[in-house]
């Protein structure tokens, strides 16, 4: 009896070494467990499933539960109720930017920084999640750009082209009017999406005072008295005076902008590239109906685009596999990945990693894009990416705006007044 | 003459029914029956092609059958948690309302307390992670009965008014015990107040959104409410299968409602008599 025990036991220990040594055998692969916590649109969705998915098939030891959380302001209390509970998943999506800064990421996240995948990473995402001298994130998604779409059939059938001056783009919006088209679309029952004229408009204002950002931050400009950043909100009252809106501006909503600009119910629509992805999902058959272009300056030659950096992929700091994470997220910010993502969800602008190429066959509003990211090309980051203030009340404002019940320049003096108690209240110097 | 007013009155009321009730819960049905294209109008218009049958198939096969993970959790989540509500609240409710103590009234404070003073968030995760509950049914219940129990000892405490003491004296004296006293005959009198809070409390921990949201993470939690954020996001939205799912998710209250649907009137206005 105590023979056949000990003979069990011989053979336990035999076949444990056994799967040591394969374990070791195939060391470069990782094993363990990883959850993710990722926002819940469908492209988000759909891109991490593609990554999970890849990656166990690489490593077979490895187990990946994706949860789902909501957007918007909901998600950003989830994200900081589960990090202050220490309840966070090991790796998580979430905004770049100010949002970011929101998350005290030097005691919450796993700093990055000197991961080798960083080397291929744009120093220009990097700047936006990095905090205290440290890198924490790899992006998530490809760049995006705030412009105008604008749907070609419309533009063909009119004979238009496409404005690289403000002046331009209004005698279009004037002959669209006139051949009894709505011209612009503006969709208020979203108020967020009322911000485009006055935050795409933000390279213009680089371009005539390249310190705007800093002077901005430290109380020393102001949107009501620099003429160039009063522009933006004299670009959306001209819009609205002139009458170009639908009939149902007031009351539409962006899932409406969205099937209207791909539809040819409306011939521009001021929006960020990512709505690419919801007019594939939406009207999917009139994708190659949209094209896009950059909110017009005044003059042509200095004609760019406004950048939005896209989210980004991070590790909680009490995250139990730390390697796993790390070796994951790497996995996402590589060639590989972006491959992975153009398969599941298309391409929908640039990446922001070294050696990510999009597919040929990208819809024309996403190849439209393309040139203001490549050599010769201009483009500048979005405001909100260079400097932490950004009043609560932006899109109120320029609700009033659209509607007319304010004009421009009062709207920028409140909206100056908004930043300061933002300002106020992280602590900035000067305010 | 009278007769006349009282039909119009009755067509009055349930024209007004019609519109607030039937309407929204028709535009449901239309709009689960619709595609992704056709949903995105949002508008109140026959479905152009018969696609219930796959926008269901859709809803409950997304995300690995979070549908039916969903629905098991709710249920456990809303029976246990209303079973224990109903018996503690009527334990509290009866003793409260029978024993006059210097203590009734910080009691009632307290229970009063519970329903003003809002919960936080942060605060409790601490105090169910220190428990080892965090993240579980048993844990989420318990946040469930706790949250609730104050609504539920109120409407108790008002109903055992109503029933005489002498009852209680009659069992006593019949040799009861004081837990026979209770479950044998006061419990089964307060039958009517039972249903009533039996469904309020079931609709209402069935369709709880925000606390399994922040209480309950992880896929294998779920609960039918949160299973809505598969098809809603911040700046795309499936309409067609968003309300496929509403409809699917509604139909458990419905049945609760449409079989305890005389007693709730009947517990309502037993309970309304003497507050």
């Amino acid at each position: 009896m105590t023979k056949t025990k000990t003979k069990l036991i011989a053979l336990m220990g035999a076949s444990t070494l056994g799967m040591l040594m394969t374990a070791s055998a195939v060391q470069a692969q990782q094993s363990g467990y990883l959850s993710i916590l990722v926002d819940n649109g469908p492209q988000s969705i759909a891109t991490m499933e593609a990554w999970a998915e890849a990656y166990k098939a690489m490593n077979p030891d490895v187990t990946i539960d994706i949860e789902v959380r909501p957007g918007g302001g909901e998600g950003d209390n989830i994200v900081k109720t589960r990090l202050a509970t220490g309840a966070m998943a090991d790796v998580f999506s979430y905004n770049s930017g100010s949002l970011f800064q929101a998350i005290n990421p030097t005691q919450n996240l796993l700093p990055l920084t000197n991961e080798a995948f960083q080397d291929g990473v744009q120093d220009s995402f990097k700047s936006v999640v990095s905090a205290g001298g440290e890198v924490y994130g790899a992006p998530f998604a490809p760049a995006m750009g705030g412009g105008i779409f604008y749907n070609k059939p419309i533009y063909e059938e009119l004979g238009l082209e496409i404005p690289t001056t403000w002046d331009e783009f209004m005698a279009n919006n004037e002959a669209i009017k006139e051949a009894g088209k709505v011209a612009v679309i503006q969709t208020y029952a979203d108020t967020w999406t009322s911000q485009l004229f006055v935050l795409s408009d933000f390279y213009n204002v680089l371009a005539e005072e390249p310190d705007f950002a800093e002077k901005f931050t430290a109380n020393e400009a102001k949107f009501a008295a620099t003429p160039a950043a009063l522009r933006g909100f004299e670009k959306l009252q001209e819009v609205a005076e002139a009458g170009y809106f639908n009939a149902d501006f007031g009351a539409a909503t962006y899932a409406d902008g969205v099937r209207m600009i791909a539809m040819g119910e409306g011939a521009h629509y001021p929006m960020l590239t990512f709505a690419v992805g919801a007019i594939a999902e939406t009207a999917p058959d009139y994708l190659d109906d949209v094209g896009f272009f950059a909110q017009p300056g005044d003059s042509a030659e200095n004609n760019g685009l406004t950048t939005w950096m896209p989210d980004s992929v991070y590790v909680a700091a009490n995250t139990a596999s730390p390697d796993l994470a790390k070796d994951f997220v790497a996995f996402i910010a590589s060639p590989e990945g972006c491959d992975i993502r153009n398969e599941a969800v298309g391409a929908t602008g640039p990446y922001m990693v070294a050696g990510c190429e999009l597919p040929a066959d990208v819809p024309p509003s996403v190849s439209d894009m393309l040139p203001y990211f490549q050599e010769g090309g201009q483009n500048a980051p979005a405001l909100e990416f260079l400097s932490p203030v950004k009043g609560p009340a932006l899109e109120q404002i320029l609700v009033e705006v659209g509607t007319g019940s304010r004009d421009a320049a009062s709207a920028a003096a409140l909206y100056d007044e908004d930043v300061r108690k933002q300002a106020q209240q992280l602590g900035l110097e000067g305010w | 003459m009278k007769k006349r007013t009282s039909i119009l009155g009755g067509a009055a009321a349930i024209a007004a029914t019609f519109v607030v009730f039937v309407i929204p819960f028709i535009f449901i049905i239309l709009m689960a029956f619709k595609d992704r294209q056709q949903s995105a109008l949002r508008d109140f218009s026959w479905p152009t092609g018969f696609h219930f049958w796959e926008n269901v198939v859709e809803v409950v096969k997304t995300r690995n059958w979070m549908m039916i993970t969903a629905f098991i959790n709710s249920s456990i989540i809303t029976v246990v948690s209303v079973t224990l509500l109903v018996i503690f609240a009527a334990m509290v409710g009866y003793v409260l309302a029978r024993r006059k103590t210097r203590w009734n009234g910080l009691i009632e404070f307290l229970v009063l307390a519970g329903l003003m003073v809002p919960p936080a968030v942060v605060p409790t995760i601490w105090l169910l992670q220190g428990l080892k509950l965090f993240g579980t049914l048993h844990g989420m219940i318990l946040i469930e009965v706790a949250y609730n129990l104050p609504f539920s000892i109120i409407l108790y405490r008002a109903f055992v008014a109503t029933i005489p003491r002498d009852l209680d004296e009659a069992a006593i004296i019949d040799g009861a015990r004081p837990l026979d006293v209770f479950f044998r005959v006061v419990l089964p009198l307060l039958w009517p107040v039972t249903v009533t809070n039996i469904v309020v409390q079931s609709v209402g921990i069935f369709n709880d959104f925000t606390n399994p949201l922040y209480y309950l993470p992880g896929n294998a939690n779920a609960t039918v409410q949160l299973t809505l954020y598969n098809f809603q996001s911040q700046f795309s939205t499936a309409y067609n299968l968003l309300f496929t799912n509403i409809l699917l998710i509604t139909i458990p209250p419905l049945l609760v409602f449409m079989f305890f649907n005389r007693q709730i009137v009947a517990g309502m206005t037993a309970g309304a008599v003497k507050g």
